[in-house]
């Protein structure tokens, strides 16, 4: 069990993702987007068993215009995993839970 | 037949949706459908393995005698998709394709499931990264840009005009258009580029969409494709309202034995609920679910 899902933004991407001393999932979404709302769940159950090793974060794209930018992000929900401040893959869209669990595995 | 507030609204009139309304309808709620007949997915099918037809039964045919069946209990029934669904104050509004707002106490999802992928050459590599399911997710990501939205149905006629207040330019690829006049004329009327009688090939790019290959020979350059087939799904119409999905494959709609979600008020049944697809079940989930959303409406009523 972690800390639960954290909101990163613009401003704390960097000392919270980036220079995290853990890899970190990062979701982008929106609260308007319904996809991003339908894989919440799933998220929240990945965090509560793997929360110990690895960040959970979302970040909200209506909020932060920077980041998703930087990221060349075209799709919400986008889910990009990092390990010491660089993208080691990402997934985009309502993806089934065992196909994020294949992707925070890799930095297990 | 028109009226302001109705007990039970259903989207989808398949198997499921006609069963909920029969069974809503005979406890004398007010019900209304929603959807069209040809794209349930019953019917092109000819059914050999439901319960007490030993001879093979045309799924159209079924179908008629269901919407025939419905109506004599005085269910309403609007050949049209639903565009938007809300929840406020107890109540859900829906708007069709036409712009008509509809109001019920309850309402039943019985919205089957639907291929959304082209399965076409670069499709698959380039999603979020030029490729689009979803217009009212990604349509601000495309400011100022050039892109094609492709579909025949309602989601990809809605989808172009939405996207014409964001991008540069929008195409419309389609074989044949099966939207309302008034959605039609609408999409006439606007700067969307509508290109018919032929369908996607090819998406074309390396790093990003740069642009889409058509059937009849036709090249595109588009900085993004949003493929919208059909009409909006569970995803746009289901998960807006905060309904759960089962978090194994994010596509089925989490019910109870009452066919309740975890909304109050709202219900699913039918192949949106999962496996196995067949009438038997969509009938048994469409059966319970009306009863339940009947039952339902009328307690608020009395309230
Ligand atoms: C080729 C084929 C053969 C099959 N053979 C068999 C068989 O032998 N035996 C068997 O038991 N089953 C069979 N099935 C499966 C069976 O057809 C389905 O299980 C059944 O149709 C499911 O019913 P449903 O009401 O849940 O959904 P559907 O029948 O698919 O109906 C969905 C409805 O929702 C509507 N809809 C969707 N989105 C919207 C929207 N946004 N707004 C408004 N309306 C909307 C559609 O217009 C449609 O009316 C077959 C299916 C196919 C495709």
């Amino acid at each position: 069990m972690g800390q639960g899902v954290l909101d990163v933004d613009d401003n704390n991407f960097e000392s919270e993702i980036l220079k995290a001393d853990k890899p970190a999932l990062v979701d982008f979404w929106a609260p308007w987007c319904g996809p991003c709302k339908a894989i919440g769940p799933a998220i929240k159950e990945l965090e509560e068993t793997y929360g110990n090793s690895i960040v959970f974060a979302r970040c909200n794209v209506d909020n932060s215009p920077n980041t998703p930018t930087q990221y060349s992000i075209r799709a919400i929900p986008t889910l990009i995993l990092f390990q010491d401040g660089k993208v080691v893959d990402q997934v985009v869209g309502a993806v089934p839970k065992s196909h994020l669990e294949e992707l925070v595995k890799k930095v297990l | 037949m028109h009226q302001d507030l109705y007990d039970v609204a259903i989207i989808g009139c398949g198997p499921a949706g006609l069963q909920a309304a029969i069974h809503a309808a005979s406890k004398k709620a007010e019900v209304i459908v929603f959807g069209r007949a040809r794209k349930s997915g019953l019917y092109k099918a000819h059914i050999a393995n439901f319960c007490c037809y030993e001879r093979p039964i045309s799924g159209k045919d079924l179908l008629q005698a269901g919407r025939k069946q419905a109506e004599s209990f005085d269910a309403a029934f609007v050949e049209e998709d639903v565009i938007e669904t809300k929840n406020e104050n107890n109540l859900f509004s829906l708007v069709t394709e036409s712009g008509n707002t509809f109001t019920s106490r309850t309402l039943i999802l019985c919205l089957g499931v639907t291929r959304k992928k082209l399965r076409v050459k670069g499709e698959k590599e380039l999603v979020g990264r030029g490729v689009s399911y979803c217009v009212d997710c990604d349509a601000n990501f495309y400011r100022g840009l050039d892109v094609a939205v492709v579909g025949n149905e309602s989601a990809a006629a809605i989808g172009a005009v939405t996207l014409l207040s964001y991008a540069k330019t929008v195409y419309l690829i389609c074989r044949e258009l099966t939207i309302t006049d008034t959605l039609y004329e609408k999409l006439k009327n606007s700067n969307v580029k509508i290109i018919k009688d032929t369908w996607v090939k090819e998406v074309i790019g390396t790093n990003e969409v740069e642009g889409v290959l058509l059937k009849n020979g036709e090249a595109l350059k588009v900085n993004g494709i949003f493929v919208e087939r059909g009409a909006k799904s569970a995803l746009e119409l289901a998960a807006n309202l905060g309904v759960l999905f089962d978090t194994e494959t994010v596509s089925f709609i989490e019910i109870n034995k009452k066919q309740e979600t975890n909304i109050p008020g709202l219900y699913a049944a039918g192949d949106i609920t999962g496996q196995p697809w067949q009438i038997a079940k969509a009938v048994g989930e469409g059966c319970v679910a009306g009863i339940e959303a009947a039952e339902y409406a009328k307690k608020l009523a009395g309230d």
